[in-house]
């Protein structure tokens, strides 16, 4: 279906993952965030391209990771890839931006799970040149942990709680 | 040509929508000369436009209607209504006939000679003809073509293209201009770039207004809406359209058109009675149907005000329960205010007749839910045969919001300025800080005000230093007041309000964004949902009016209370009214003489109640004494309280706790069951002076702790009569004691005893005992104490 489609390929938490490239408008720098206080912890907060306002989603809190707030440990990037979702713009940080690439395959469903965090998101998987890649669900993403419990508005990502859930992967 | 045509169409459209309220206007008032020449501007322009392009219809309409109507200015006929409903019918065919032409669809060979022959029909042949009259009409060409201001369409999105140029244009300069400031002076280019820099804020300024339309918009239809349908319903109508310059989001605009509409032709169809109804109920035979506009902050307020018949609660909710939208269980549980708000509940229609006008059961659901998809709501207030308030809330998202940028911590934030009622320093005299329980609060102008820290807010962590920060006291729509408490205020200025993605809005405590001139988003607070959050919203509002009348014993409406913990380790509630300030004595302060307690404080010696013979010792742990200091206009004392714990809403009634004088009753206060301190008893017996009631000219009586009809029925004729009641664990001296039949440990101590007895003829004559409802002989009785204390 998507085979030869470009996606780009972005690194969160250290696995390769990939975004279908219509989805991305653009992958920006985003050099300042303003912070936006009780907002969920995958908020990362506020910032601007050019005139617009863009909501700034911490990927990697958005999977249950520990929010990587320090750019060193994002691997120093500090890009975004901006989506639109109903009429809101969203920056989506990740820890690196790879390259965009075609997809060397249709996206294969996995019958196995890669994690709750990343089920969550996860459309399937490609094939590139560079190895296989999660399909990204952005609005998922976008979502956070929020959209499965309300409780996640204040309360902070409990890391205990994906071990807790996680199913043990026959292969 | 095709530019031509839709030009026409497009001024056309305008002009109707301009002289329908005209129209109604004129037609209320045949004598209004501007409404006049205002219709006959709007025919007389169609009929000169016409003539560039083939429409001999339109020409035909408009010249009829141009001849009546220069009659009538000429004084030769009369605008009786079949005048004035026959040119609004020439109107609306006008209307359809240009809508036609927009839908570039060749006009319909229709006979329009009947009308035309009615616009003629009245009056004398030669005024109502077809005799040209152009002289006249040419000579006022002129005016009139100068009076409508021109307009174009353009396409919203089109309009957000240019927004957001100019924006990218603003943030470009601003860097430039930093640019530029690093390079150092440089006169040839630092002029240039000025004059660009003001071109462009004006430029921005401008496009910001584009997307604006007055309310005005929205109201042109609604006259002749009300005109035509209270016409058929055979009601009178007056509608009151205020506001009209209050500026909306066109695309808002849009969206209420027919919510508004809705609600106004529901209004005139179920709101208002029939004329003779009303005479009946001593209304006057005229409906009012008035509506109003107001931004607050950045939200628009609209009400919808009839002043007809009320909603029918009680069959809103038998339908409700009949519908199966609501069990009867449910219903019982429902607030009234929520069972009114069933009629927004899909599939219910009160209507007892499925009129043509409204009642097909599609309607207020649709209303409300047309509005919420916008973010706005709609509530509904009605009380039966008074009328009924629609209040409809819309966000102002994409308007111009003009605001206040403060600090807290190291971010900022943007205060909308319409709330904001004034800024205070922390560090002037005039402000100060107080807390109660958990709560803080600010005394600034003789006012109360809760305050909370933004830091609170957004951190829930407050600061508790306070020197150097900023009060910034806002006022709520309804009123109430709140101080912010933000670490610095930067500027003022108009902000475009950009919506929040729905993870941000549900914090609950942002209204929008909007992005700075450095390029950096900032978030706009949402200050009603902050107040409502942290519950700020009608509490202490009412402190300065009640703080300068005479603490009133029954202040029903009053219903706000300090809760504290009294000497002697009780939970008390006493009426937040009565209390000017809460103060902290120490011990050496306190001084107990002849079994009154006093305290000096700031410079006065005032008298300090509810401490027992040791109780200072108790009270005074670390110390110190905490007194609520309460004040009735002109005397003030101190009341000990052993800690102050909160404020709190007295909820329900106050049910009497007879025999304790000094409590007012019981009643619940923030949740439990609570003594509420009896102000005016506490006054009574102590701020009247030292060394107590006797001395200060007052008489006390006393009454038997187990008389309950004394304490209940005799009591304010007593205290009618100038006496302080006192309950029996009053063991001083006292004027009077007032002793019922069989019992009389009251009388103990008591200068005079009064016999009260049940039945009215007395068990042995001449015992000086009164029958308890010989109000002349109590009332003399009572008289005759007082002499005897003078």
């Amino acid at each position: 279906m998507s085979g030869g489609e470009l996606h780009l390929l972005v690194t969160i938490g250290g696995c390769r993952a990939a975004l279908p490239g219509a989805a991305v408008q653009a992958v920006v720098e985003i050099d300042r965030i303003v912070p936006v206080p009780l907002a969920p912890p995958h908020v990362a907060g506020l910032a601007s391209l050019r005139s617009r306002a863009l909501t700034v989603i911490d990927t990697r809190a958005a999977l249950g990771l520990a929010p990587a707030g320090d750019a060193d440990e994002r691997g120093g990037d500090g890009r975004a890839a901006v989506v639109r979702l109903g009429a809101h713009d969203y920056a989506l940080l990740v820890d690196r931006v790879e390259d965009v690439a075609p997809a060397e395959s249709d996206p294969l469903v996995l019958d196995t799970t890669l994690g709750p965090a990343w089920d969550r998101v996860a459309r399937g998987c490609i094939e590139t040149a560079q190895g296989p890649a999660v399909l990204l669900d952005a609005a998922a993403l976008i979502e956070g942990e929020t959209g499965q419990s309300r409780s996640g508005l204040q309360g902070e990502v409990n890391p205990s709680t994906i071990g807790r859930t996680a199913k043990p992967t026959g292969d | 040509m095709d530019d031509l045509l839709a030009e026409f169409v497009a001024e056309a459209r305008e002009m109707l929508a301009a002289v329908e309220s005209e129209l109604v206007a004129w037609e209320a008032d045949p004598g209004d000369r501007t409404r006049l020449d205002a219709i006959f501007r709007f025919v007389h322009t169609i009929k000169g436009n016409c003539g560039f392009f083939d429409f001999p219809r339109l020409e035909a309409l408009s010249h009829a209607a141009e001849s009546a109507l220069a009659a009538v200015r000429a004084g030769t006929r009369e605008a009786d209504k079949p005048l004035v409903d026959t040119v609004l019918a020439v109107i609306d065919r006008i209307a359809d006939l240009i809508e036609t032409v927009a839908a570039g669809e060749p006009l319909p060979q229709e006979d329009d000679r009947p009308l035309i022959a009615a616009l003629a029909a009245e009056g004398d042949g030669p005024a109502g003809g077809f005799a040209p009259e152009s002289a006249s009409a040419l000579q006022r060409r002129a005016a009139p073509m100068a009076a409508a201001p021109r307009s174009i369409r353009l396409p919203v999105d089109l309009l957000d293209r240019l927004m957001s140029g100019v924006s990218d244009m603003v943030l470009a300069r601003n860097d430039l201009a930093r640019r530029l400031r690093d390079a150092g002076n440089q006169p040839a280019v630092d002029g240039a770039f000025a004059r660009l820099s003001a071109i462009l804020d004006d430029v921005r300024e401008g496009v910001s207004r584009m997307r604006m339309q007055r309310i005005e918009n929205l109201y042109h239809a609604l006259p002749r809406v009300v005109r035509d349908l209270a016409g058929e319903l055979g009601k009178q109508v007056v509608l009151d359209l205020q506001d009209g310059d209050v500026e909306l989001d066109r695309e808002m605009i849009e969206v209420l058109r027919d919510p508004l509409t809705h609600l106004i032709r529901n209004a005139v169809d179920h709101g208002i009675e029939p004329p003779d109804e009303r005479a009946r109920r001593g209304k006057p035979e005229a409906g009012l149907l008035s509506l109003s506009a107001r931004q607050a902050g950045n939200r628009i307020l609209l009400v919808v005000r009839d002043d007809g018949r009320g909603l029918d609660v009680e069959r809103i909710a038998a339908k409700a329960v009949a519908g199966g939208l609501v069990t009867p269980e449910g219903l019982a549980a429902m607030a009234p205010a929520e069972q009114l708000g069933l009629i927004f509940e899909p599939g219910l229609s009160t209507a007892e007749r499925i009129s043509e006008v409204s009642g097909r059961g599609v309607g207020m659901d649709v209303v409300r839910a047309n509005l919420e998809k916008v973010g706005g709501t709609i509530r509904v207030e009605s009380e039966a045969g008074e009328g009924t308030v629609f209040v409809l809330e819309l966000p102002l998202t994409l308007s111009m919001v003009a605001a206040l940028t403060v600090t807290c911590g190291e971010d900022r934030y943007a205060i909308p300025r319409s709330y904001i009622e004034e800024i205070a320093r922390g560090s002037s005299a005039a402000i100060a800080l107080e807390e109660l329980g958990q709560a803080r609060f600010v005394r600034f102008r003789d006012r109360r005000i809760p305050a909370i820290g933004l830091d609170e807010v957004l951190a829930g962590k407050s600061t508790r230093e306070a020197g150097t920060r900023v009060f910034v006291i806002v006022r709520l729509a309804k009123g109430d007041r709140f101080a912010l408490i933000v670490d610095s205020v930067l500027d003022s200025e108009d902000l475009v309000v950009k919506p929040l993605a729905p993870a941000i809005m549900n914090t609950g405590i942002y209204a929008g964004s909007t992005l700075l001139d450095d390029g950096l988003p900032l978030l706009i607070l949402d200050i009603p949902r902050i107040a409502a959050r942290h519950g700020l919203i009608g509490s202490l509002t009412t402190v300065r009016q009640q703080a300068q009348e005479p603490a009133p014993r029954h202040a029903r409406g009053d219903d706000r209370a300090i809760l504290f913990t009294d000497a002697a380790g009780r939970r008390r509630a006493i009426r937040m009214a009565a209390v000017a300030r809460i103060e902290t004595l120490e011990r050496g302060a306190l001084q107990r003489e002849g079994g009154h307690w006093h305290a000096a404080l700031d410079g006065a010696i005032l008298p300090l109640a509810g401490l027992g013979a040791d109780g200072a010792e108790d009270a005074a742990e670390d110390g110190a004494l905490t007194v609520l200091r309460l004040r009735d206009g002109t005397a003030e004392l101190l009341l000990a309280a052993r800690a102050v714990e909160d404020s709190a809403t007295i909820e329900g009634p106050v049910a009497p706790l007879p025999g304790e004088d000094l409590l007012e009753g019981t009643a619940m206060v923030g949740g439990e069951l609570t003594a509420l301190v009896d102000c005016h008893a506490l006054f009574a017996r102590h701020a009247a002076g030292a060394p107590g009631l006797a001395g200060a000219g007052l008489r006390t009586c006393r009454l038997a702790d187990d008389d309950e009809w004394a304490a209940t029925f005799l009591r304010p004729l007593l205290e009618s009569a100038g006496y302080a009641v006192v309950g029996p664990e009053w063991t001083g001296p006292v004027d009077l004691a007032v002793v019922s039949e069989g019992a009389d440990r009251a009388g103990r101590a008591a200068a005079r005893v009064l016999h009260v007895r049940a039945a009215p003829l007395a068990a042995h004559p001449g015992d000086g005992s009164i029958y308890r409802y010989d109000r002349t002989a109590l009332l003399a009785a009572l008289r005759a104490g007082q002499g005897g204390a003078a």
